[in-house]
């Protein structure tokens, strides 16, 4: 054994494969843990191993690994990867469709939270009112939550066909020419944007009257008694009382707009000329479409820090309306 | 008490190493018959089409068992061939999608057949197959696929439309009678809205480029040559481009198109489509449908696409396998059951003259069009196995027939782009 202990008194000692042990008075002696801490010590590995292991496997390794690969040339196919250093970044900033896909998607998610939040509250202060009828309202508009997002997308590709859709006609009624919405470069992004945020009301509206529920009623009878207006009640009861749902859902509905893939990739494919293609989708089409690895995963890195900055900001910005 | 457990783990570890050791050994000497993995494409007949095949093979013989697995499209198999490729676990034979099979040669993906063509001592005559079928299984030289679901595209035409516009039943046979057709075909509404056009030009990733480079070659051009030399910014693209714009946007006869329901729907008279969509068309209309050559201009010549198998075993014993199987999905009688099936066209001289299919041209003389056109064909462009090929001429396409930009333009930026692509990703 290789003992390289030093005549310290109370000096810790290095010996190697036992370095637990603790030099004390000439004596080597077990550090203080009780069976019992040992015990929990075990337990708690044991019951965190598995998940940590499933995150380290499928979450951690491939964002390090996606990290690794964005500074090499690879088409997964050839053995040897070439190391070419920055070299996808720069290429990435020179390249005109990575800007138009990033403007893309901020518009995308932009307008696609404004109006999805909007219409969601509105709907969800009509529902708390209890109408006749009301619990089959909310159950009709919560349906796209659970529709197949394939689905949802083949369906509205037929409502948004100029000759035989259904928007054709609902055009005509007010005298307009439908335009040709998938195939045309002005309006196939407005096309994608009105589908996600029809799928997404549902959710939303589901939280909002969750949390218009908590609204203490005491408060709007204090109003009453002072006799607001409507309007005053929803700015200054509603809404702040409100904020952390709406805070909650802006975040989340921004970066699930940010991520936005399933939907435009049936119904657009990214077309026509790029105008409805979005960062996810460009990622998915250059890793798995054009075997350009190395490209998709400096996408991915520059993804990972927009939502992180974009994430970021919303939460400094939430101390200012958000009330808890 | 600890010691023993300890003991016992070591022995355990040591046990699983030999049986490690030992399933290694077994795999040189392989006992009873050799088990191989399909991946297999295509869904409806075309898919069926395969599984009763393998289950035939397997049948015929006891050597080899081929279990066939379904992968998704041409697009997913590749994908997971990707997949597979990373992680070391291969399946044996392919279903590809003819252009790739550089893409996956170049990179020592695929097991070159030269080898087991040379040493085949059973009749095997490489000869047998039609020459414009077989040339896109080489790369660089050597044989790495063979031609199993093979297609041409081809003009669909609604015979009744034309009729009905006094024209005759039967297929423009140029561009400018194709042109000529389209303006008689149109109708538009008062507010003139289109109700029904002559062309509808396909669109998207998939297949757009496939037609446009058959019609580059009718008008006596290349979209690229075998040295990757680009051929777009010469005369005949740029002719057939102008053409194709001027349709849309100056005679509005023609529309893009993302769907053959566009023609089903009578809102087109004539779409592209290929030899493997014949038995659909034909089935789904219900007015008269000509499956025609695609419009020659100076000649008659096209791409041909469809799906080829590829080896990527990587043990002997199941490459050797793998090249029987292959064989036998290649054969006059396999294929004359494609043919018969799918309408997808004889692969091989054996295959024509097989007795099968020989008699279901008889009985179905209109589909026999997929046969005479097997002798005017030619590879695809090598652009389209560069990763991005594809997109990038989807791209071009659309900025023609969609964004209606200046076609010189739009050919230069799609060559130089191309050019670009190769330098990255193949070169």
């Amino acid at each position: 054994m290789d003992f390289t202990c030093r005549q310290q008194p109370k000096g810790v000692c290095a010996v190697r494969g036992d370095s637990q042990k603790v030099f004390r008075e000439g004596k080597f002696r077990k550090p203080k843990m009780s069976r019992r801490a040992r015990k929990d010590t075990l337990a708690f590995i044991g019951f965190t191993a598995p998940n940590f292991i499933l995150l380290g496997v499928f979450v951690f390794w491939p964002i390090v690994y996606s990290l690794f690969l964005s500074f090499f040339k690879w088409n997964m196919i050839a053995p040897k990867k070439t190391f070419i250093g920055v070299d996808n970044y720069v290429s990435l900033f020179n390249d005109p469709v990575f800007w138009q896909i990033t403007r893309n998607t901020l518009s995308l998610a932009v307008f696609t939270v404004l109006f999805k939040l909007g219409i969601a509250l509105s709907l969800s202060i009509q529902l708390n009112r209890k109408p006749k009828g009301g619990s089959l309202y909310r159950a009709i508009i919560f349906s796209p939550t659970f529709t197949t997002s394939v689905a949802v997308a083949m369906v509205w590709t037929w409502i948004f066909e100029p000759t035989y859709g259904l928007f054709r006609f609902l055009f005509r009624a007010v005298g307009v020419t439908s335009p040709d919405w998938i195939h045309n470069v002005h309006w196939a992004l407005p096309a994608v944007i009105i589908v996600l945020v029809w799928s997404g009301i549902g959710y939303d509206m589901v939280l909002f009257l969750a949390g218009l529920k908590n609204i203490p009623q005491d408060i709007y009878d204090a109003a009453l008694v002072d006799g607001v207006t409507p309007w005053q009640n929803f700015i200054h009861i509603t809404f702040p009382l409100l904020s952390p749902t709406t805070f909650f859902l802006t975040v989340t509905s921004f970066i699930g707009a940010l991520k936005a893939f399933d939907i435009i990739s049936i119904m657009t494919d990214g077309g026509p000329l790029n105008s409805s293609n979005v960062y996810v989708l460009y990622l998915y089409q250059n890793a798995f479409q054009w075997f350009k690895t190395g490209y998709a995963s400096a996408l991915a890195l520059i993804l990972f820090l927009l939502i992180m900055v974009v994430t970021l900001v919303q939460n400094r910005l939430s101390r200012r309306w958000v009330h808890y | 008490m600890k010691r023993y457990v300890l003991v016992l783990l070591i022995a355990l570890l040591a046990l699983g190493t030999t049986a490690v050791w030992a399933g290694a050994a077994a795999e040189q000497a392989p006992e009873g018959p050799v088990k191989i993995v399909y991946w297999r494409s295509l869904t409806g007949v075309a898919g069926e089409v395969q599984e009763e095949l393998v289950a035939r093979f397997n049948a015929s013989q006891e050597k080899v068992i081929v279990e066939s697995q379904f992968q998704g499209a041409y697009a997913e198999i590749l994908q997971k061939l990707l997949a597979a490729l990373a992680a070391g676990e291969l399946p044996d034979v392919v279903l590809l999608d003819s252009p790739f099979v550089a893409l996956f040669a170049k990179d020592g993906a695929l097991v070159s057949l030269d080898q087991f063509v040379k040493k085949d001592k059973t009749g095997f005559d490489l000869d047998d197959y039609i020459p414009g079928l077989i040339q896109d299984g080489y790369y660089d030289g050597s044989l790495y696929a063979m031609p199993v679901m093979r297609s041409t595209p081809l003009l669909y035409v609604n015979g009744d439309m034309l009729v009905e516009a006094g024209l005759p039943r039967r297929a423009p046979k140029t561009w400018d009678e194709f042109r000529e057709f389209s303006k008689k075909v149109s109708k538009y509404n008062a507010a003139g809205e289109p109700i029904q056009l002559g062309a509808g030009f396909t669109m998207g990733q998939t297949s757009a480029h496939w037609y446009f480079q058959g019609a580059v070659y009718s008008f006596g051009g290349l979209v690229s040559d075998e040295q990757f030399n680009i051929h777009l910014t010469e005369e005949p693209a740029v002719k057939l481009a102008t053409l194709w714009q001027d349709m849309v946007f100056k005679d509005k006869t023609a529309m893009p198109s993302n769907s053959h329901d566009d023609f089903l729907n009578r809102k087109v008279a004539m779409v592209f489509g290929s030899t493997g969509s014949m038995g659909n068309l034909l089935s789904r209309a219900d007015f008269d449908v000509i499956p025609a050559f695609m419009p020659g201009q100076v000649q008659n010549l096209v791409p041909v696409g469809g799906s080829v198998l590829a080896m990527t075993s990587t043990d002997k014993f199941r490459q050797d396998a793998a090249w029987e199987f292959m064989k036998y999905m290649t054969s006059a009688e396999a294929n004359s059951e494609i043919v018969i099936k799918t309408g997808y066209m004889p692969v091989s001289k054996s295959s024509m003259n097989y007795p099968a299919t020989v008699a279901y041209y008889e009985t179905n003389p209109v589909r026999k069009v997929a046969v005479d056109q097997l002798q005017f064909t030619r590879p695809q462009a090598s652009v389209i196995s560069l990763g991005k090929g594809t997109e990038i001429l989807r791209q071009m396409i659309e900025k023609l027939l969609i964004g209606n930009m200046d076609p010189k333009k739009v050919m230069e930026e799609t060559s130089a782009d191309l050019l670009k692509e190769y330098n990255d990703s193949f070169k």
